[in-house]
């Protein structure tokens, strides 16, 4: 029977809310520079939907074409970053773990782009590490 | 005329640039909800240098103030969150660790807000944990 669980979320001022319904088909922290960048952090975590699943509930998150085929979204009220879409991956929207109401639900299988990590930064787990996207 | 740069950033799309001519005076992690919500992530790390050593070269952060005690600000065009600041310690700024354009140059030394860190991330280093800040 399919998951029809429903996670929220969304941006820290609250404007944006979102809903995911059941578990994500994967979830992954990534080292890449552009989603350091985008997120100013270390290391962003990602869970995967679909544009099936993937639905906004309040507010209006501005969308940017971050690279060639790529569009992130976030609020543009408190810059909170919230999704990633790519043509490589047609149907698909990826969120980000840490913009989900109950980020600890959503615990990752892998690392994708541990080729861009950042020296000082020591994830320590077992999860299988992928150069660049890995099966992303 | 020497360019006395030492760290230099920006956010993703390139509309807000700034650079600092001081070596940071601390670069934490925060594991707070604030912090890991406004970067869509799941902890932050932050870099704080001094106020008057550090310039926006081009362009400039949108703020939100996102307590009665600090404020947090981000590129309005790619949303990269780029800068947070308290209210009443404006003699320094600390900026995304992710918006440096080279964030291996710098170290982090201190978890802050450890007590609301996410229970199965194992960051393997042995820095000190503060419980709050």
């Amino acid at each position: 029977m399919t998951d029809k669980t429903v996670h929220e979320g969304g941006c820290l001022c609250r404007t944006v809310r979102y809903r995911v319904t059941g578990a994500p088909m994967w979830v992954a922290h990534c080292h890449c520079e552009s989603c350091r960048k985008a997120s100013g952090s270390a290391v962003v975590t990602w869970a995967g939907y679909t544009r099936e699943t993937f639905e906004v509930a309040e507010g209006w998150p501005v969308r940017f074409a971050s690279s060639p085929g790529v569009t992130r979204s976030f609020c543009p009220h408190c810059g909170t970053p919230l999704t990633y879409e790519t043509e490589r991956r047609p149907g698909k929207v990826d969120v980000t773990v840490g913009s989900l109401d109950e980020p600890a639900e959503f615990a990752p299988t892998a690392h994708v782009w541990e080729s861009e990590r950042v020296a000082w930064l020591h994830i320590a787990d077992d999860l299988p590490r992928h150069e660049q996207t890995g099966p992303l | 005329m020497t360019d006395d740069t030492v760290h230099q950033g920006g956010c993703l799309c390139g509309a807000v640039r700034y650079r600092a001519t001081a070596e940071p005076l601390r670069a934490s992690h925060c594991h707070c909800k604030m912090c890991r919500r406004h970067g869509g992530v799941l902890f932050q790390t932050w870099v704080s240098f001094p106020s008057d050593r550090f310039t926006f070269v081009r362009g400039a952060p949108t703020i939100y103030p996102s307590s009665d005690i600090a404020e947090r600000g981000h590129c309005n065009r790619c949303g990269t969150p780029l800068t947070f600041q308290y209210l009443d310690k404006r003699e320094y700024v600390s900026v995304s660790v992710g918006s440096l354009d080279r964030p291996d140059e710098v170290t982090p030394t201190v978890h802050f807000w450890a007590k609301d860190m996410i229970p199965w991330l194992s960051m393997d280093d042995r820095l000190p944990r503060r419980t709050r800040h």
